[in-house]
């Protein structure tokens, strides 16, 4: 089993943080992710789950708690810092800069890679292999790209550095079901092209349950149930999220 | 002049109203430097020391003006841009009348009137001309060619996205505003021996920056560049063909005009929908 193969990439400790002062939206959750494993973190609306990729990822403070990856303790830390420690983040908006080319965009990705240029060469022959569509546009202005195809460039950004830890929220939303798998396909590879840590916030509960190796499922800012995948069929899952929203 | 309010604009969202100031300080740099230390024959020498002193004041002031803009709660952030911007507009046009007086000053030109097939042209309009394609040129390079420039280009689309791929935004801010104060300084410096040196001398370049802006529509830089010839042409036309007295009016009747039949200017995007 993966869970227990891999080692503690990422851990929270008992973390709170909001948007206004004196209103928590995250309160005090509690989780960790593992290296070479799919952690999937799902909920009702309103339980926090964006909420909390961003606290990780710096654009929040932590008002209470631990956000410690290895030695390094994140909390506070900006979003620029975290990155260069080797955590990417996929928003759920589609997260591209239209007005630069499609390649241009990859070569953001690689920001904290800059001067690398063999490396960056690399990284951008590897994307340009899992998806061919992006290397036909590559010069083309990525505000031409379909949002299918707008979609596999914010997440093929991210891939640029490899990060070790991949914080990804809402992939497949607002996606044609068509494209959806795709999307699982790049989440599964990258954790074991890289062994990379991957947290994993979903409203699609039956698509990420099939790639997930552990489950948390969040509510009102605070872990309600967690567990392997094996412990979480489909039916038990709805159950609890149900369960949530009649509170 | 255009070109550096829109630069600040497209990045870091504010309307620097002090431009006018950098402006008028880049002069003064200018003339300072001119008469005391490298000699009305190397002007050319004067020109990227004033533009880079007034860098390095922008991106020092950054930080202490326009940062808290982001930190913190700070509620309307335009109407907190204005005040700020203007509160320092007025305080280095004070503190330049205290200095150096209502006196107009001028660094002296070495350059005589050149000829240009049949029109006589002042030489030193005619090296502020060129010496702006030239910065012009290196400009576009700068935002095409390096990192940084693609990391500005990138963050005039997403304040968020650049964070998200590691940019220090902070950073870009910074860089963003003194890049943006140093090319007012650069029109300063250049026009000086034109349009003189004295305290208020910003307030037109200022007017016609604000101009081409609406002209060309707000953080788009091919329109800063189209509004300012636009606006150049149409108020020579109207000198030579209307009556020379009322050249800045046929500017603002250009404005007028744009705002009634494109109101968001020619290259600008509708930012809000109604």
């Amino acid at each position: 089993m993966p869970i227990s193969a891999g080692s503690e990439a990422l851990r929270l400790d008992g973390v709170v943080s909001g948007y206004e002062p004196g209103v928590d939206v995250v309160r005090g959750a509690s989780l960790r992710a593992l290296a070479g494993a799919i952690t999937i973190v799902i909920g009702p609306n309103g339980a926090g789950k964006s909420t909390l990729l961003r606290t990780i990822f710096g654009f929040l403070a932590p008002r209470a708690g631990t956000i410690t990856s290895g030695d390094f303790e994140l909390g506070g830390l900006p979003p620029h810092r975290i990155k260069a420690l080797g955590i990417g983040y996929i928003p759920q908006q589609i997260n591209i800069f239209p007005s630069l080319s499609v390649e241009e965009n990859l070569k953001m990705g690689a920001w904290t890679l800059r001067g690398r240029r063999a490396t960056i060469a690399e990284r951008l022959d590897a994307v340009y292999d899992i998806f061919p569509a992006l290397a036909e546009k590559r010069n083309h202005r990525s505000s031409s790209l379909s949002g299918g195809q707008a979609r596999m460039l914010s997440v093929a950004r991210e891939m640029m550095t490899q990060p070790q830890i991949i914080l990804v929220d809402e992939p497949t939303a607002g996606l044609a079901p068509s494209v959806v798998p795709q999307v699982y396909a790049i989440l599964t590879q990258a954790r074991t092209a890289t062994n990379a840590a991957i947290l994993l916030v979903d409203q699609n509960v039956e698509g990420a349950l099939e790639i997930a190796d552990y489950v948390y499922v969040l509510d009102l800012g605070r872990v309600r149930a967690d567990g392997p995948i094996a412990e979480f069929s489909l039916e038990r899952t709805r159950e609890l999220i149900r369960a949530s929203l009649r509170g | 002049m255009a070109l550096g309010i829109t630069f600040i604009y497209s990045i870091v969202r504010l309307i620097n109203w002090a431009m006018g100031a950098f402006y008028m300080v880049g002069s003064y740099l200018q003339f300072i430097l001119v008469t005391q230390v490298f000699g009305v024959d190397r002007w050319w020498l004067a020109v990227p020391c004033s533009v880079a002193l007034v860098f390095v004041l922008g991106a020092l002031l950054e930080p202490i003006l326009i940062r808290p803009m982001f930190a913190g709660n700070v509620e309307r952030k335009d109407e907190y841009a204005t005040v700020v911007t203007i509160a320092l507009l007025l305080f280095m046009t004070a503190v330049a009348s205290g200095i150096s007086g209502p006196y107009q000053r001028t660094p002296g030109s070495n350059l005589g009137t050149i000829v240009l097939g049949p029109l006589p042209v002042s030489g030193a309009r005619f090296a502020a001309l060129v010496v702006a394609l030239v910065a012009l040129g290196l400009f576009y390079l700068f935002i095409k060619r390096t990192w940084l420039g693609m990391a500005l280009r990138a963050a005039a689309d997403s304040r968020t996205g650049v964070q998200i791929a590691g940019v220090d935004l902070a950073r870009i801010d910074q860089f963003a505003f003194g890049g943006g104060v140093a090319l007012a300084a650069l029109a300063g410096a250049l026009l000086a021996p034109v349009f003189l040196v004295f305290p208020t001398n910003g307030a037109m370049t200022t007017t016609k920056g604000f101009e081409i802006i609406i002209i060309g529509g707000l953080g788009s830089i091919p329109g800063a560049l189209a509004g300012g010839l636009l606006l150049g042409v149409v108020e020579s036309l109207g000198t030579v063909l209307i009556a020379p007295q009322y050249q800045n009016a046929y500017g603002f009747l250009l404005v007028l005009l744009i705002l009634l039949v494109r109101p968001v200017g020619l290259f600008g995007k509708r930012l809000r929908e109604v």
